[in-house]
């Protein structure tokens, strides 16, 4: 299969629900941004450091990516379209899922009593750049279900897996540096 | 999930094109418009199902490419031969209501069409895009598929048609401005053009597209 199909050379781009629209619509930069996190998601895996099978962090993580390929169809689509039907939407045990996997992490890591500079192993510095993407994308999805007026059930569940793969990233983040043996800076005035 | 499918037999349709048939394994589930993956010796190609969903068969519309690896091997095959086949996938089904659907085909691009036909799925217009009436795959079936329906031919052995001309100069001239849902499927260079054409002609519009190479 080729990628390239020439149809989206004057600016606009085909919606998985058919619609023609501007490459730069807030629907396509949400779903861009969704993207993005994405492939830094990718970039966290292939620095993690050796040992992370338990918690099986690589397998949370492929998941996550999964599920992000789920949000980003549904971001293409709109609401109202029958090409909805093809879509596996996001359910309240995603958010769920997520909530159980930090619950895993936080339990083998330190608590946290003060703030902390994002950095430390590569893993970990990749980690929190997702995390500040991840609420880049949040912000663009809000700012895209406000301006379609959309608070159904499968948009609530939307916001609160990103929402909650924020804290998920943050966990994440504290938790590479854990297993690579770099201790957290902590933030002093 | 990969299926084993036995071939029953190759009906040609022109000289180089020809509908595959396979038996259909138990569970074999698809829509209208779906598509499959092929496999055979490490090579894989992409078909669109032709067939009505109860049907005993599994058939594909095939361009027999000799210098290709597959097709040679299917227009090759015997009854009872057995190739790999993945489950049904793909979008390129009916996705329309209360907007006027017009179907585009060149070539094997009508395979789709005429899974809606089978299916009783029927647009406002179809324009079927081939070099002469020859090569008006499945043009009996696929008339069903649509209200309206306009071969376009570039080289024409008559001239008793109201219309001759590649699809993209239908779509170009002869076409109400309004908007409607288009379902391309044919070869890239039209996709390409017909999606130029409908972005400024008709904007507005959706677009669903299946290219092939």
């Amino acid at each position: 299969m080729k990628i390239y199909t020439g149809t989206g050379d004057r600016g606009k781009t085909s919606l998985f629900s058919g619609e023609r629209i501007g490459k730069d619509d807030i629907r396509i930069e949400a779903y861009g941004v969704v993207d993005e996190l994405n492939a830094i998601i990718g970039a966290v895996i292939a620095a993690m450091p050796p040992g992370s099978s338990s918690p099986p962090v690589k397998s949370q993580l492929t998941r996550i990516q999964k599920d992000l390929f789920r949000v980003g169809a549904l971001l293409a689509t709109t609401v109202d379209s029958l090409s909805m039907g093809h879509l596996h939407l996001m359910q309240q045990d995603d958010g769920r899922w997520l909530e159980e996997q930090m619950d895993l992490l936080q339990s083998s890591i330190p608590e946290l009593t003060s703030f902390i500079l994002p950095g430390g192993h590569i893993s970990s510095a990749w980690a929190h750049v997702a995390r500040t993407v991840c609420r880049r994308a949040e912000r663009r999805i809000v700012t895209l279900m406000d301006l379609n007026a959309q608070d159904d059930d499968a948009a609530k569940n939307l916001l609160t897996y990103i929402n909650r793969l924020s804290d998920y990233l943050f966990i994440l983040a504290r938790y590479c540096n854990h297993l690579a043996g770099v201790d957290d800076q902590v933030w002093a005035n | 999930m990969d299926y084993e499918v036995t071939v029953i037999r190759q009906l040609w349709l022109t000289e180089n094109v020809f509908e595959m048939r396979f038996r259909r394994p138990n569970g074999f589930r698809f829509i209208p418009g779906q598509k499959i993956s092929l496999l055979k010796d490490s090579f894989s190609r992409e078909y669109t199902l032709i067939n009505a969903q109860e049907s005993s068969d599994l058939s594909l519309c095939v361009r027999f490419v000799p210098e290709g690896h597959l097709t040679p091997l299917l227009a090759g095959a015997k009854a009872g031969d057995v190739f790999t086949m993945s489950s049904a996938a793909g979008f390129f089904t009916f996705q329309s209501r209360g907007r006027t659907a017009v179907f585009v085909a060149t070539g094997t691009g009508i395979a789709p069409f005429l899974a809606f036909a089978r299916a009783g799925i029927q647009g406002e217009l179809l324009l079927h895009g081939a070099t002469n009436e020859r090569e008006l795959l499945y043009r009996d079936e696929v008339e069903k598929a649509a209200a309206n329906y306009i071969p376009c031919l570039t080289e024409p052995s008559s001239r008793l048609q109201d219309w001759s001309g590649r699809v993209t100069a239908y779509l170009e001239s002869q076409m109400k401005v309004k908007e409607y849902d288009f379902y391309l499927c044919g070869n890239a260079n039209m996709v390409r053009d017909a999606v130029k054409i409908i972005d400024s002609r008709f904007p507005g519009s959706r677009i669903f597209m299946e290219t092939f190479y």
